[in-house]
């Protein structure tokens, strides 16, 4: 069943084609990467999934019905730009964040109970917004967020300021609701995590889906020429372009793309001549390696 | 519906559960209470305490008559004189021993002044008032009037008067006023009625400009620690200023309603109060309000309420931090100021041509129409008409300010220009 169907949805605002034609299909219990750069589109497009803006022209359907305010009491939103009331308590601000997504008055301490317990925040029910850490404070808007056991979810940047502990928790609290059948729009410029999360993604660049479709066949079509190696000692050799095409180097690891044509075992062969080579890798493109060569080709075109 | 009943409610709670909130619901009535109930309990601590007095009478004829005359004049709660004076026995021989030894009783507390009157009085117009603190006004005046009127009698007699004849001619008349009223006239003093209209409408004018910026600043406070988003996404713009004006309208109505059911029960048991501290006071400068100024109170504060928070919401939204919104709050506070500052051309003539018409200025309705029922100037059709036509302007204002507050809420950087926000407006 398809959660969600974006179909050629525009939306401009005056001179500034902020979605142009944008075409989504969503399955339910995907967990799918919505990504793109500073800028993209992201924001709008999540908007009109919300019924915050309306769109120029196209349609979106959730849950095979048109969209509307009344199925937002369905839709969980957490935004990029954190905000709660700062001078409230933790259990009043669950309890208004549920009022307005019209979960019964009854439900809401036992719910509110148990997300904190899981999120590690029981103690802290009773305390104002403010005497949270900020980690604390991004669980404790995840959980309005999810108060009212939305079918769909949307999540933009949801780990950013989280420790690795904290990461683990609300990534398990995560695979649970995708177990559930709750479908979950994930945003993030982290793309390890899309990687290991997201069936699918869709890539926005200036408004437009650059990249689209299943994670695995993605990186499939983009070819096994990636080599992965740690080495110690002085890489000269990666500015040589008759057989590397791109590199991104860190020092001691860098992740290379082959010239066409050029073998692996070349570079090996030459690597080894000048520096000690530790780990040597022949991969499937990682997608921030997809990630960066597509927006960059496509910033190439426009230019 | 619930939606927004849970918006009101947190607003509510939010403004109520503050400090301030709580102080300024207290302390205008502890000062309303202060200015009614301080004078009479006052005056109860000056004249319960009985003063001992001691009398050197160099002329032999003054003690007798000022004493009966402080006695007659000054008596207790309790009815019992407060002056305890005693005549010394002394001349001009031993004055000066009978002085100092004095000197020494007044310093001790046996006495609380001592007054020596010299034989030359009626010449020299001129005693001598001895005592520990000589800077008690209160006690002076009345040492003072009381040796000058007997002072005055007896040379009245002495040339031949009749005192109590020249008494009666030298009486003052004293004005009292009435307020016409259209149920028959009521006897009521002018300057307090006055003095209860301007304070009333100076609460309307500081409620307006104050529960007005609440609403800005919550606005302003939604955008910038961006909770907005989180709430747009559960409920529509409207719903959330409407939700906001209406919650924080309602904080402000809970602090009236405390304010006039605390003057409502002053008025009608202040004086029983005031009356177990103090049995002789027999009235209170109470001022005598009709139900219906209180109702009209609270009618005009919500309906220049409505009006002016819709105008604060559409600035507050058009900004991203509350410094940026000094310059376009000024265009919403000067029609309030210019309300406030109309009010005295009102007050001088409440009926004239120019009064009427500007209350019937939406923008002033609240406050002058206000003004002239307090003064009872306003005829019922007046005041239906100042309803309707404030009424149509709210409604008015919601759907602009809803325009503009529906898009500014969202848009985050730089302020938005006027211009811009008629763009909101028509799009």
């Amino acid at each position: 069943m398809v959660s969600l169907k974006m179909h050629n949805v525009n939306k401009a605002y005056g001179k500034i084609h902020a979605v142009k034609d944008l075409n989504l299909a969503i399955q339910q219990g995907d967990i799918f990467g919505l990504l793109g750069p500073n800028g993209a589109g992201k924001t709008t497009a999540i908007r009109m999934i919300m019924d915050i803006l309306r769109p120029d022209s196209g349609y979106i359907e959730i849950f095979g019905k048109p969209n509307s305010a009344t199925l937002r009491d369905e839709i969980g939103y957490l935004p990029e730009e954190r905000g709660l009331y700062k001078k409230m308590n933790v259990f009043d601000v669950i309890s208004f964040f549920a009022e307005i997504k019209s979960v019964p008055q009854k439900e809401i301490p036992d719910r509110a109970s148990n997300l904190l317990q899981k999120l590690d925040l029981l103690d802290w029910r009773d305390k104002k917004v403010e005497e949270l850490s900020r980690g604390m404070q991004q669980k404790l808007q995840f959980i309005c967020t999810v108060i009212h056991e939305p079918k769909l979810i949307i999540l933009d940047e949801p780990f950013t300021g989280l420790d690795p502990v904290n990461t683990r928790i609300l990534k398990d609290m995560m695979l649970d609701m995708k177990a559930k059948g709750t479908t979950i729009i994930f945003s993030t410029h982290l793309m390890e995590q899309v990687e290991k999360l997201c069936e699918s993604i869709c890539l926005i660049n200036r408004g437009e889906s650059i990249l689209r479709g299943k994670v695995s066949d993605i990186k499939t079509t983009f070819g096994k020429n990636r080599v992965r190696m740690s080495y110690e000692g002085k890489a000269d050799f990666l500015t040589d372009p008759s057989y590397i095409a791109s590199y991104d180097d860190y020092g001691q690891y860098v992740e290379i793309q082959l010239a066409e044509g050029v073998s692996s075992q070349e570079l090996l062969k030459n690597a080894m001549q000048k520096v000690a080579v530790q780990h040597f890798e022949i991969a499937d493109p990682s997608l921030n390696e997809i990630f960066i060569s597509t927006v960059k080709s496509e910033g190439n075109n426009h230019a | 519906m619930h939606k927004t009943w849970a918006i009101i409610k947190r607003e509510y709670l939010e403004r109520v559960n503050t400090k301030g909130f709580i102080i300024s619901t207290l302390v205008v009535p502890f000062v309303l209470i202060a200015l009614v109930m301080a004078p009479a309990l006052l005056l109860r601590t000056n004249l319960d305490n009985q003063r001992h007095i001691a009398i050197i009478d160099l002329t032999d004829r003054l003690a007798k008559p000022v004493t009966e005359g402080l006695q007659a004049s000054y008596k207790t709660s309790k009815g019992e004189p407060i002056y305890n004076v005693k005549t010394l026995n002394v001349t001009r021989e031993n004055i000066k021993m009978a002085k100092s030894e004095l000197n020494q009783k007044i310093y001790e507390g046996v006495f609380d002044a001592l007054l020596v009157f010299p034989a030359d009085i009626f010449q020299t117009n001129n005693f001598e008032l001895y005592a520990k603190n000589v800077s008690n006004i209160e006690r002076n005046s009345t040492l003072e009037r009381t040796v000058t009127n007997t002072v005055r009698r007896l040379r009245m007699q002495e040339n031949g008067f009749d005192a109590s004849l020249i008494e009666q001619i030298n009486k003052r008349v004293q004005a009292t006023t009435y307020k016409v009223k259209s149920q028959g006239s009521t006897k009521e003093s002018g300057q307090l009625s006055f003095l209860i209209s301007y304070i009333m409408v100076f609460l309307l004018y500081m409620a307006l400009i104050f529960y007005g910026m609440f609403v800005m600043r919550g606005v302003i406070e939604d955008k910038s620690s961006r909770v907005v988003e989180m709430i747009t996404s559960s409920v529509s713009p409207s719903q959330l200023m409407t939700g906001k004006v209406l919650g924080i309208g309602a904080s402000g109505l809970t602090q009236f309603v405390i304010w006039i059911l605390i003057a409502v029960f002053l008025s009608t048991f202040g004086l029983t109060a005031v009356q177990i501290f103090n049995p002789s006071i027999q009235n209170l400068p109470l001022p005598d309000i009709s139900i219906w100024v209180y109702v009209a109170f609270v009618v005009y504060f919500l309906l220049g309420y409505f009006l002016y928070a819709t105008l604060y919401a559409a600035v507050g939204s058009m900004v991203s931090q509350e410094s940026d919104a000094q310059n376009l709050q000024w265009p919403v506070l000067m029609f309030i100021i210019l309300a406030f500052l109309f009010m005295f051309a009102v007050i001088n003539n409440p009926d004239s041509t120019l009064s009427v018409a500007l209350s019937l200025i939406p923008f002033f309705t609240p406050i002058l129409m206000f003004l002239r029922i307090s003064m009872e100037a306003a005829p019922l059709w007046q005041i239906g008409l100042s309803i309707a036509i404030v009424l149509l302007t709210n409604w008015l204002f919601l759907w602009i300010s809803g325009r503009i507050y529906r898009i500014g809420i969202l848009m985050y950087g730089k302020r938005a220009s006027l211009p811009e926000a008629l763009k909101w407006i028509k799009s």
